[in-house]
């Protein structure tokens, strides 16, 4: 069995994956095949079917992941990851959407400064399955968010954003969305917050193939310097062989701007206190995108925490 | 209360402020009128401390304190208040967070504890009714989508609330309605005390006939050329600044 996971349990069809030893119960259709490889499938049940993956790591332990996850025709999964990453960490995500599949992903995750952090997602979709993918990340050492989206089939769609808001820590996203089939959609919205010495960095690759047509693809990147010495690189590639296309893209940072900064403080709140309303209304705009409202709260609460 | 010494202000290499010198004393209402550009709201910003400006030479005693030498937060801590002239929008954020925010910036500062969500609203209720304000306002991002005569209400709100010792108020009265102008005139004349003072910008001169102000002042050029009592203000009415 994983050396890492010591707990899997299924419980009103939520999946539980811990690393701390609970109670245990290993569903049939999930199996590891060799260390760190865990499969499963998914098929359309009646309720909302998720995983929560909450592990606690060791500051001194690598943690090693990898989820083969297949979702079934007309299956629905919400995937939500809010585990504290104290140590090194790889986790690789194998996603295959079939017919009218859904995905919502939700990764809430906190990370030591210290540490080296990689995540790897590579999502295949077919017809008319959807993705909603929202990665909030407070960077470490060297964090690294990839992400690979092959729509591979007409009316697949994808909605991505990405929050990365960081302390003296650096973070490099990295978002391709392959547009290889006609009349599929793509929606990505990064928005990042640097404090201190940050390195943040975007790569957002839009690559729509020549036989695609009727392909909508939007991206937006925004970033906000707090820190004298913190960097933000946002670089949107456009790579589209076909004319009957609408796409649009956007990259833009800077300061907080200085009138609102002295409005707020002449009202007798510190700079620090401004600054912090200042970046709940530049993140403001991104809840917008959450139409599930659980998730919005976690993700109101994960931006209070590390803000 | 404030002493402003042969302050010299410059924005962006423009020198705007010509070797001016006033004197607010304790209880004293000063009016400050001139035509457009003439520096009215430099000196406003200068004495909040908005870093845009900046002060070449001169001094700024308040209440004994060197204003010159302090952060924006720490004059409002110590009781100046800026009305601005253009309130600023911060999307993202209530009203009604950031009005407790703020007056609980303030009330740490006096050792105070935070008022309590119930307390803050009864007062908040208060505050709003002088002003016909609607309580819904207040569920709405700060300044965020309202007039230009509710930005200039939310101002006059902030500085009820945080009941500061010398107000400057930079043409509050520009923008707000004839019924909102008296409105504002009644919270300002109820704030007018023996302990407060205030100095009010604006080129209107509307505001004065409700709020008797007991000096007025002529600015031209970043300069006073001319100061009298609020009769000044009825004759430049007639006969303009020249
Ligand atoms: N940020 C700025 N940059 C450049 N010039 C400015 C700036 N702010 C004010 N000024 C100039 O300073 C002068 C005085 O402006 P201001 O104090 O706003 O006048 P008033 O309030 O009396 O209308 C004007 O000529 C204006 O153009
Ligand atoms: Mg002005």
């Amino acid at each position: 069995m994983n050396k890492n996971i010591s707990s899997i349990a299924f419980k009103d069809n939520n999946l539980i994956i811990k690393n701390s030893s609970n109670s245990i119960k290993i569903e049939k259709s999930i199996n590891f095949d060799k260390d760190n490889e865990l499969h499963i499938d998914v098929s359309p049940a009646d309720q909302t079917q998720r995983i929560v993956l909450d592990v606690d790591t060791h500051d001194d332990e690598t943690f090693n992941l990898k989820i083969f996850l297949k979702i079934n025709e007309n299956a629905k999964l919400e995937f939500l990851d809010e585990s504290t990453y104290k140590g090194n960490s790889n986790f690789e995500l194998i996603t295959k959407l079939e017919k009218n599949a859904c995905l919502e992903s939700y990764k809430l995750n906190k990370f030591n400064k210290n540490k080296i952090n990689n995540f790897y997602h590579d999502c295949s979709l077919l017809e008319s399955s959807s993705f909603k993918d929202y990665i909030f990340s407070n960077g470490s050492k060297e964090n690294l968010n990839r992400t690979t989206i092959n729509l591979n089939d007409i009316n697949s769609s994808y909605l991505g954003s990405g929050v990365a808001i960081s302390d003296s820590t650096n973070s490099n996203n990295v978002v391709e969305i392959r547009h290889n089939a006609k009349s599929s959609t793509s929606d990505c919205f990064f928005k990042t917050v640097a404090r201190g010495n940050s390195t943040i960095s975007f790569d957002g690759t839009i690559f729509v193939d020549n036989h695609c047509s009727k392909t909508i693809s939007n991206q937006v990147s925004k970033g906000l310097l707090i820190g004298k010495e913190s960097k933000i690189n946002l670089v949107p590639k456009l790579e589209i062989y076909n004319d009957d296309v609408q796409c649009s893209h956007g990259a833009a940072s800077g300061q907080p701007d200085a009138k609102t900064l002295f409005y707020l403080t002449s009202r007798g709140i510190s700079k620090t206190e401004a600054e912090d309303l200042y970046i709940k209304g530049f993140l403001s705009e991104f809840f917008d995108t959450i139409d599930n409202a659980q998730m919005m709260t976690k993700a109101k609460e994960y931006i209070s925490l590390n803000n | 209360m404030i002493e402003i010494k042969n302050l010299n202000v410059s924005v962006e290499e423009n020198k705007i402020l010509n070797n001016l010198s006033l004197t607010v004393k304790t209880g004293e209402v000063h009016a400050i009128t001139g035509p457009n550009g003439s520096g009215k709201s430099t000196i406003a910003h200068t004495l909040a401390g908005n870093p845009n400006y900046i002060v070449e030479s001169g001094s700024v005693n308040f209440n004994n304190k060197n204003l010159l030498e302090m952060e924006p937060t720490e004059r409002s801590l110590e009781g100046l208040f800026l009305a601005f002239q253009y309130p600023i929008e911060i999307p993202g954020v209530s009203n009604a967070s950031y009005l407790r925010q703020i007056l609980n910036s303030h009330r740490k500062h006096q050792g105070l504890e935070p008022i309590d969500a119930a307390e803050f609203l009864k007062l908040l209720k208060e505050k709003s009714a002088l002003l016909k304000m609607p309580m819904e306002m207040h569920s709405r991002f700060v300044n965020s989508g309202f007039s230009g005569g509710e930005k200039k209400k939310n101002e006059v709100l902030q500085m009820d609330l945080l009941n500061p010792k010398l107000i400057i108020m930079d043409e509050t009265d520009s923008g707000l309605d004839v019924d909102a102008l008296k409105l504002t005139a009644d919270v300002v004349n109820q704030m007018r005390s023996e302990k407060r003072s205030l100095i009010i910008v604006t080129h209107y001169l509307r505001l004065l006939e409700y709020i008797k102000p007991d000096y007025v002042h002529i600015f031209q050029n970043g300069q006073i050329i001319e100061s009298g009592d609020h009769t000044l203000a009825s004759r430049i009415d007639k006969e303009g600044y020249e």
